[in-house]
């Protein structure tokens, strides 16, 4: 990505950013959200996040690009932060998870 | 300690406002170091991908914006962070009437702060006159915000003595994994998440990273029909009792 290009994409995502937090408090204040709209925003952080995590262990490469160690790693992080509530113990089991069944490939 | 923050005050709601960001920010910490080191790997130029600290401050879109930047066209990667921050539009309509009174410059300036941590503090404070609010969410904010800044910064110089045999390439990855876990209150969240992520796995052919966002929206609607039914059940239910 060209400087160019890297440094108008950061600031397209920090006006948006900024339009998103701060859009109902100086433009809007005190009209409150559709009851709709409400509903649909709290699945907005779930969705988004999670075909984030599978878009990135894909890596560009379509499904060719995910590797076996990735889905075991990613699936004992899953499972430790149900388990714990606790994001440090699950990004650190999934790390593990990674390395370990990485030297046993 | 000398240098604990919440003792280097005497004044109470300063060293409140301390006191109760400090633990929120500690489980922030591995995040950030991710963060540093995805910005050493970003396939932008290491300033720019350090800039979104400044400018961002929004730790879910800064890591999407510096990983997605190898792969994803401008538009993917814009949109991508753009709806990953639509949840601030919730907290920005939570916290919107304790603006009204608020002066003009705070309501513009005060919103750039608003990352998760500070609406968790500042929506539970409805106690606190709005001199006082003001005072402790930008004492909060900006602790947050220079501690962010700085971790983030510690994780680039870590990052870059790390060897690539680490793989910390897929932290990010398991990162957004473990924060859609955290994030799950309640039985639609994990249709949301399950549909998001199945969705984005059949459309990884989407061209220019596409995927991420059918998904999502897939996602927002499977969840939001989940909640619909959910709710009508629990009227019914409420109905026939």
């Amino acid at each position: 990505m060209s400087t160019a290009a890297a440094l108008s994409a950061v600031l397209a995502v920090a006006l948006i950013t900024y339009g998103s937090r701060a859009g109902l408090i100086v433009f809007l204040a005190d009209r409150p959200l559709p009851v709709s709209a409400t509903r649909a925003l709290r699945y907005v952080g779930p969705a988004v996040l999670s075909a984030l995590t599978v878009n990135l262990i894909a890596g560009g490469k379509g499904a060719s690009g995910v590797e076996g160690a990735e889905v075991a790693a990613i699936a004992v992080c899953i499972v430790v932060a149900w388990a714990t509530r606790n994001l440090i113990a699950a990004l650190g089991a999934g790390m593990v998870t990674l390395w370990v069944v990485l030297a046993l490939l | 300690m000398a240098t604990d923050p919440a003792r280097a005050t005497n004044d109470p709601l300063t060293s409140d406002a301390f006191r109760r960001a400090i633990p929120l920010f500690i489980p922030a910490i591995p995040f950030a170091l991710v963060l540093g080191v995805a910005i050493t790997e970003s396939a932008m130029p290491t300033g720019v991908a350090w800039s979104t600290n400044i400018v961002v401050f929004a730790g879910a879109a800064q890591l999407a914006t510096v990983s997605l930047a190898a792969t994803a066209t401008w538009f993917t990667l814009v949109a991508t962070a753009a709806v990953i921050n639509l949840r601030h539009v919730m907290y920005s309509a939570a916290l919107s009437p304790r603006f009204t009174d608020q002066p003009r410059w705070f309501r513009w300036v005060g919103p750039f702060f608003l990352i998760d941590q500070l609406f968790a503090l500042s929506s539970v404070r409805d106690e606190l006159s709005s001199r006082d609010w003001r005072r402790f969410y930008l004492t909060a904010g900006i602790f947050f915000f220079v501690s962010w800044t700085l971790t983030v910064t510690l994780g680039m110089l870590v990052g870059s003595t790390i060897p690539t045999a680490w793989r910390l390439d897929v932290a990010p990855a398991i990162m957004f994994a473990g924060l859609v876990v955290l994030g799950l209150t309640n039985r639609p969240g994990v249709v949301a998440a399950v549909t998001g992520a199945g969705v984005c796995f059949l459309a990884l052919d989407v061209p220019n990273n596409g995927g991420i966002l059918v998904g999502a929206i897939s996602g927002v609607a499977a969840g939001y029909l989940a909640d619909l039914a959910q709710s009508r059940r629990a009227t019914d239910a409420a109905g026939a009792s």
